[in-house]
């Protein structure tokens, strides 16, 4: 396995290694395949991270210095 | 392939032809990821688009791999352009599961909560990488210096990561 693809699927890949990702993807079944697979994780964290904040304001808090 | 200037028709024949086999399905999953913001989201699509008229011989791909490479095409441009747009770094806590999901679809509220729920049941390591890297917009390298970690660490822990979540959702019935 190339563990590249997860990062390419959730599109968090830098640039760099994006252009050269894709090139191998063009020649690599496994990756093909688990491009299909995979594709369900990054929509289902969407509901997650997109959810409107829980806060009472529209605006998510600015600054949360731990 | 490349273009020149006299088959400027032929691709704008093209691009109409992609838009009219994949814009529409496109439009509608990338409005999902725009906060309903229409201009931008029919912006992504054509980007998208155009990317895909760049590299056409990945249009020649079996059906489900080319939709499964344009949703992953338009998600990176989506998630550039949240980068671009909040100016300064995010500093914004990430998503916790007890926040009280505003109704803009129960779906999606309660799929939250699920997933929410198995990413609090992946070991750490697989945590700590999914929340550093897609949940804050953030790629590789950026993650890796706030973790601490090499990026081919941050790559493997998120492959890993994102197969054992994906696992716990499929067993929630919410994954494919
Ligand atoms: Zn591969």
């Amino acid at each position: 396995m190339h563990p590249e693809v997860a990062a390419y699927v959730l599109g968090v890949l830098d640039d760099a290694d994006l252009q050269a990702f894709e090139r191998h993807l063009d020649s690599c079944e496994r990756c093909q395949s688990e491009l299909k697979e995979l594709q369900d994780v990054p929509d289902l964290l969407d509901d997650l991270k997109l959810q409107p904040s829980a806060s009472e304001d529209d605006d998510p808090p600015i600054s949360m210095s731990r | 392939m490349c273009p020149v200037l006299g088959h400027l028709d032929d691709m704008e024949h093209r691009i109409q032809a992609l838009y009219e086999q994949f814009g529409g399905p496109l439009l509608r999953h990338v409005r999902k990821t725009t906060g309903n913001d229409l201009q931008w989201a029919e912006d992504v699509v054509q980007e998208t688009m155009v990317r895909a008229w760049r590299h056409s011989d990945r249009l020649q791909w079996e059906p489900g791999l080319v939709w499964a490479w344009l949703l992953t095409v338009a998600r990176r441009i989506v998630i550039d352009g949240r980068r671009r747009r909040s100016a300064r770094p995010r500093e914004v806590e990430p998503p916790e599961a007890d926040t009280v999901p505003v109704p803009d679809g129960c779906d999606r509220a309660l799929s939250a909560i699920v997933v929410a729920d198995a990413l609090r049941s992946l070991s750490q390591e697989h945590r700590e990488v999914i929340e550093q890297t897609y949940l804050r917009d953030r790629t590789i390298s950026e993650a890796a210096e706030i973790l601490g970690i090499p990026p081919g660490t941050v790559k493997s822990r998120l492959y890993y990561g994102i197969r054992a979540l994906r696992g716990l959702l499929r067993d929630k019935g919410v994954a494919g």
